[in-house]
């Protein structure tokens, strides 16, 4: 379910102004992981190692702002880039920057901004809405539940091995459940297969 | 809020309610008046210092997160886990099997309802079960042997050397995640797919508890995972250099 979360990175010195952060990110259900740097000493290795959708950047940052922007619009074309400033009063602009944020403003406000942000990352699919599974899901769901191996899944199925995990997968996004005893309930619940049929829970 | 020896265990539990299971993991009753941790965890003959990593950690995530528990003797560790492997076992699992076998449906589905989510929860409980067995009966023993013959590695215990050639802490499977899966299946669904039962009141008490427990058993994994796992592995790549 990762997947349609979106991460972000803070690169923030002070810890007040990171927890406050972190405080904000956390109200919105798309928040996935959320990384923190004090410095920029690591922003590359984590930006390169990890998935991160949004970067929040205090523009007092010490090194040269132009300069790391640069290279991340070079290396990262995705990634949102948030600035994070002193005041609202400060009419600085900053181009090439997708956002800006300031300590002084109203939670509303901020809140609003990142909502629009987070849309534009991950918006609502059609799909991501109904939570519905398709025929060949279900088929899926009821062998799982009937205690068969992705194997023999797809041989059941005519489908191959890889097809099932895919299946699987988006399954598991889809109803939020993961393990063989929670599809098994589910399959049961839904009228899927009889609860005597079911391999598990033995 | 950092807890301290001088701090009131009263002002502990009025500030973060959530730590009422851990004070008396420790066996700690309530009535202490205005008694400090200090005073509490020598009426109790608790290690005071072990206490307060214990009630920090889990009151604050960002509390230095299990360094000064790393230096402390593992056993100290292990006791607090095996308590609460008994508050798994015999105290919260059968009062929460307990909660959900009292749900009541009405309609054709009602005897399916029941009996799908009972076999689904006794199979959790199975499950935490045999989890537990196998670290009180390998994972925790192999991690205090390490320990012992590591204080004592001048001269190794001549059994112990035998294990360290075959065995390694590293092997043993972690079944952490697919327990936290179970949990959260759980949740999913009694809240989006099952009908929801007649009595309401109960429906919210097992899912208030279902919550809980998955924080708890969150703070139990970490401390497997983060300080007696690693730690006795460090440990167990020094002794297997003198092989
Ligand atoms: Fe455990
Ligand atoms: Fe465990």
């Amino acid at each position: 379910m990762t997947t349609n979360k979106v991460s972000f990175l803070i690169l923030e010195k002070s810890y007040v102004i990171r927890s406050g952060l972190l405080k904000i990110l956390g109200d919105f259900p798309e928040t996935g992981k959320v990384y923190e740097l004090e410095d920029s000493r690591f922003l590359f290795k984590v930006l390169s190692r990890e998935q991160v959708d949004v970067l929040i950047v205090n523009a007092k940052l010490t090194v040269d702002l132009t300069d790391v922007l640069h290279k991340i619009r070079n290396k990262f074309d995705n990634l949102k880039l948030i600035i994070f400033v002193g005041t609202r009063r400060s009419e600085d602009n900053f181009p090439g920057f997708d956002l800006k944020i300031s300590v002084d403003e109203p939670k509303t406000d901020i809140i609003e901004k990142l909502q629009k942000l987070i849309q534009k990352i991950k918006p609502p699919e059609k799909e991501n809405l109904s939570e519905e599974l398709s025929e060949r899901e279900k088929d899926v769901v009821r062998q799982i539940a009937l205690g068969k191996t992705n194997k023999e899944i797809g041989e059941v199925l005519f489908i191959s091995t890889h097809t099932v995990i895919t299946h699987r997968k988006n399954i598991t996004r889809k109803l939020g459940i993961k393990t063989v005893s929670g599809l098994t309930v589910y399959a049961i619940l839904n009228n899927l297969i009889k609860i005597d049929d079911a391999a598990q829970p033995a | 809020m950092v807890i301290t020896k001088d701090t009131k265990i009263a002002d502990v539990i009025l500030k973060n309610h959530n730590l009422i299971p851990i004070i008396s993991r420790f066996g700690i009753k309530f009535g202490f008046g205005d008694k400090s941790i200090k005073q509490i965890c020598d009426s109790y003959d608790i290690n005071a210092d072990f206490f307060l990593e214990i009630v920090n950690a889990f009151n604050d995530k960002d509390y230095l997160p299990y360094r000064k528990l790393r230096e402390m003797p593992l056993n100290l560790t292990v006791n607090y886990l095996l308590k609460s492997h008994y508050y798994y076992n015999k105290i919260k699992l059968p009062f929460i099997e307990n909660l959900i076998s009292q749900l009541e449906w009405k309609g054709e589905d009602a005897e399916k309802n029941k009996s799908v989510l009972k076999k689904f929860f006794s199979q959790y409980r199975k499950e935490v079960n045999e989890h537990i067995i196998n670290e009180e009966k390998e994972i925790y023993p192999y991690i205090l042997e390490t320990e012992k013959n590591f204080l004592n590695r001048n001269n190794l215990n001549p059994e112990f050397t035998e294990k360290l050639k075959t065995k390694s802490i590293t092997d043993y499977a972690d079944t952490h995640e697919e327990l936290n899966s179970a949990l959260l299946d759980l949740k999913n669904i009694i809240i989006k797919y099952l009908n929801p039962p007649e009595n309401r009141e109960i429906t919210e008490q097992v899912l208030t508890e279902i919550f809980r427990l998955e924080k708890d058993m969150a703070d139990h994994t970490e401390l497997e995972d983060k300080v007696i796992v690693p730690v006795a592995a460090e440990m167990e790549k020094e002794l297997k250099k003198q092989l």
